[in-house]
């Protein structure tokens, strides 16, 4: 199991913070996951149709969209930040 | 590593409240090599955009926040010739007026303490999982840019 976490204008749009998808011994990529996190959440679409825009993390880490993703993995899908 | 706790952590995120006064006591800490003290604070306006904006919401990642905070002070301490800094960021609710953000650094000269407090707050707004929602009196939006 995958754990997607979602923030700020995504969790939202997707009316959830955290979403869990299956995953087999081999992992998945994570351009593969952010297509089946779109799925789940059609309202997504038009935000993650760019990824490129997005900042992404493993477990806590910045990703990038040709990563490896296994189970037990904690991602996260970010809008641009707005802190300060 | 600094083994400091709660207050006297040089990087936190807190909901509540801080004191530039206890923050720069801190910073200082009676080193009498510190010749110049720059200090950021950023604070909640009321207008955005041109609308009224009642209050903000920050939310973080928590664990990562925190984690690119103390990154951007460790390399904020290995780029500029400064003594020490501290950075402290609030979450949740912030109304109007309030304090958002405070970053910190003392060094022997002036000069290289406001290059890395401007450096600091610059990158932490592409660096720090934080976010922003500006409530007005018709409605309220994420803040996604970095004016």
């Amino acid at each position: 199991m995958i754990r997607v976490l979602l923030f700020a204008r995504l969790a939202d749009l997707a009316k959830t913070r955290e979403a869990e998808f299956e995953c087999n011994e081999q992992g998945i990529c994570l351009d593969e996951l952010i297509r089946q996190v779109v799925a789940r959440f059609p309202a997504l679409e038009a935000s993650l149709a760019q990824p490129r825009l997005l900042f992404l993390a493993i477990n806590q880490e910045q990703a990038w969209l040709d990563e490896q993703v296994n189970s037990g993995d904690e991602v996260a899908i970010m809008p641009p930040f707005s802190g300060g | 590593m600094s083994e400091e706790k709660g207050v006297s952590k040089p990087v936190r995120i807190q909901t509540e409240d801080f004191s530039v006064e206890e923050e720069t006591r801190l910073l200082h800490g009676g080193n009498g090599g510190m010749g110049g003290i720059v200090s950021f604070l950023g604070t909640a306006r009321d207008f955005s955009r041109d609308r009224d904006v009642s209050r903000l919401e920050f939310e973080e990642y928590a664990g990562m926040a925190e984690k690119a905070m103390n990154a951007l002070r460790d390399k904020a301490m290995q780029q500029f010739d400064i003594i020490d800094m501290r950075i402290v960021h609030r979450i949740g609710t912030i109304q109007a007026g309030e304090q958002i953000v405070l970053i910190i650094a003392g060094a022997a000269h002036r000069g290289v303490a406001f290059d890395a407090c401007e450096w600091c707050i610059d990158t932490l707004k592409q660096t720090v999982p934080i976010w922003k929602k500006e409530i007005t009196p018709t409605g309220e939006s994420w803040v996604e840019e970095h004016p």
